[in-house]
């Protein structure tokens, strides 16, 4: 039984059906991305949890007892909304004593859970400032620490991390993992980038077109993708039609289709030991991408164009040179089936996944 | 440097239109009021403005002008919260309707409540036999004043309202804020500025109102004439001394009301440039 719980929800916008029969259980304690391209029906998930949206039909249900009827107020959740929606015209204090006060908290324990929140997120001596006057990173914190603020059981993020730029979001990331872990509160929070829901999540919960794809760890997902969506949208998949002409992999079904991620590909330079010689492709680069921590190759294959990722601490590969291609595995769409297709070659060798 | 030189000509031309334009159509006319005012020496003038009826005329434009404000106000910050916080059908419509009163004509509008409530209506039995008077009183007037200032402080809101969005609203609600809460402590000091601005609007407008007003007013002297029909009829008798002397009553209360108009918006801007 998870703590929260959604039994067959269904919701329309007007004629959009936006929550297609999800069920949905989340454990006590556990970090969970709803992780589906815009438009999927992710935060309307979220909205429903938080008693923000109401469902046409079925059950929510938290620590076991149905809350479609109860106000988002007496959930016990704390809710960080997408641009943290803080009040702008009060200053950091009164933001995140807000929910205290609607409480009607003595004033002197207010004080003291506010100071204790700033502290954790590290934001001592801004109280006074507007949120105006804080960097972005400075205001996702005060959001959460607001959301924090009145002890909830559930914390639910709105794309926490979307309106950040790229390095401190990296950061941020890392943080927010943290305090969650140490405060060890059921935490749902809504992504479109997988990166991010990879990293940061136990747990993983697609969506698409309104419908729950899959759910499961990350690991889970990445290694039996479940449905053909699932396959082609976590990592950066490209698609096969022709598979079957790669050495060593045979056709499964005649409408079948292959999703080829740049992690099941090493690109090998004339001459490098190659373990599986006999079974890498022959292919002429056509584009190299330096992204500062690594080298994306791109080659083409029996007319795929296909990336792979190459260490910079590796000798460089030139646009137009020949060079090995090694394919470990693909995934074969099959209809609604997916199989994980491994290069005949490889034996049960150690690798990861 | 070529076109910093071809700017301070064209400076020039645009300050001097400005200018020009302002002084054909505003201050000399304004001049122009105050020297005939003051034609009969100060105590003509003096005479003139206190006058029973001219002072009578005064308490009634404020009396109206602070009956539209206060309903305005209620009204438009209920219309501009329901347009902008909720979706419902015929949204559009009322939006649409708010306008209204701006494109009607004033004396359409007199003639609209005449027929509603005049002696040719069916509800003014039930208005007569109650004791309530409407037309040529100061209900009707009140009534008149309310139509040609409905849409001022709506649609000062509005704007305010859409682009603060709903989030820091529902932020407040999750955490158990009530509506009134919600509004006092989250709404109200977006719209702050806004709608005093929309208020100050509103009174320059109440206070000038002729059109409807007229129509309702039946025109009884110290009783149901407001300073501008006040003004007209005192210009129909050739009396310029007194029409004018009472028109810089109201360009009084225009300056007034142009002044506070200043202040608050310069105290808004500050306040926005805080929070941007």
């Amino acid at each position: 039984m998870g703590y929260v719980e959604l039994h067959d929800i269904n919701k329309h916008f007007k004629k959009f059906h936006a929550s297609k029969d999800i069920n949905i259980s989340i454990e006590k304690g556990k970090l969970v991305a709803l992780l589906g391209p815009s438009g999927s029906g992710k935060t309307t998930i979220l909205r429903m949890i938080a008693g923000l949206e109401q469902p046409d039909s079925g059950e929510i249900l938290i620590d076991g007892k149905v809350v479609n009827n109860t106000p988002g107020s007496e959930r016990g959740i704390g809710f960080v909304f997408q641009n943290y929606a803080l009040f702008r015209y009060m200053t950091v204090y009164d933001n995140i004593a807000f929910g205290l006060r609607v409480k009607k908290i003595p004033e002197e324990e207010i004080r003291d859970r506010v100071r204790e929140l700033l502290e954790l997120i590290n934001c001592e001596g801004l109280e006074k400032r507007f949120p105006s006057q804080l960097s972005g990173g400075q205001r996702q914190r005060v959001a959460f620490a607001r959301a924090l603020a009145p002890n909830p059981q559930i914390l639910l993020l709105d794309e926490p991390f979307a309106a950040i730029d790229a390095k401190v979001r990296l950061e941020l990331r890392t943080w927010l993992r943290e305090m969650i872990t140490k405060l060890n509160i059921t935490s749902i929070f809504v992504t479109h980038d997988q990166d991010e829901a990879i990293e940061v999540a136990d747990e993983i919960i697609v969506t698409n077109l309104g419908k729950v794809e899959q759910s499961g760890t990350p690991q889970e997902l990445y290694k039996n993708p479940a449905t053909p969506f699932v396959a082609q949208f976590i990592g950066h998949s490209v698609e096969v039609r022709n598979y079957e002409k790669f050495k060593h992999f045979n056709k499964q079904g005649e409408n079948s289709i292959a999703y080829l991620r740049p992690e099941f590909v090493s690109i090998f330079k004339k001459g490098e030991s190659v373990q599986f010689a006999n079974s890498a492709e022959e292919a002429i680069v056509e584009d190299t991408i330096f992204r500062g921590s690594n080298i994306e190759i791109r080659v083409r294959i029996h007319g795929n164009l296909i990336s792979a990722i190459r260490s910079i601490n590796e000798p460089e590969i030139r646009v137009g040179e020949l060079v090995d291609v090694f394919i470990y595995r693909l995934y074969v769409v099959d209809g609604e089936n997916v199989v994980l297709a491994t290069n005949d070659s490889i034996t049960d060798e150690d690798v990861v996944i | 440097m070529g076109l910093r030189k071809e700017n301070k000509v064209l400076k020039i031309i645009l300050i001097s239109i400005s200018f020009i334009f302002l002084g054909i159509f505003l201050i000399l006319p304004l001049i122009y009021i105050i020297v005939t005012a003051l034609r009969d020496g100060i105590s003509g003038y003096v005479n003139a403005v206190s006058d029973e009826y001219a002072i009578k005329a005064a308490i009634l434009t404020i009396q109206a002008t602070v009956w539209a404000v206060i309903i305005n106000t209620i009204f438009g910050i209920s219309a501009a919260w329901l347009i902008t916080k909720y979706a419902f059908k015929g949204k559009k419509i009322l939006s649409t309707f708010i306008d209204l009163p701006v494109t009607v004509s004033p004396i359409i509008a007199g003639l609209i409540y005449v027929l509603t409530f005049g002696r040719q209506s069916s509800i003014y039995p039930f208005l007569d036999s109650h004791g309530i008077q409407i037309i040529f009183a100061v209900p009707g007037i009140v009534l008149a004043t309310i139509f040609v200032t409905f849409p001022f402080i709506s649609r000062e809101l509005i704007p305010v309202l859409t682009a603060q969005g709903t989030d820091e609203e529902e932020a407040a609600a999750i955490m158990g804020a009530g509506t009134f809460t919600i509004f006092k402590k989250v709404t109200f000091p977006h719209i702050k500025w806004a709608l005093l601005y929309g208020i100050v609007l509103c009174t320059a407008r109440a206070m000038g109102e002729f059109g409807a007003v007229s129509v309702l007013s039946g025109h009884l002297r110290g009783k149901t004439n407001t300073l501008p029909l006040y003004i007209e009829l005192l210009y129909q008798g050739y009396d310029f001394t007194g029409a004018f002397a009472a028109s810089s009553i109201l360009v009084v209360l225009a300056i007034v009301v142009l002044i506070l108009r200043l202040v608050i918006e310069k105290r808004g801007q500050k306040d926005l440039d805080l929070n941007k």
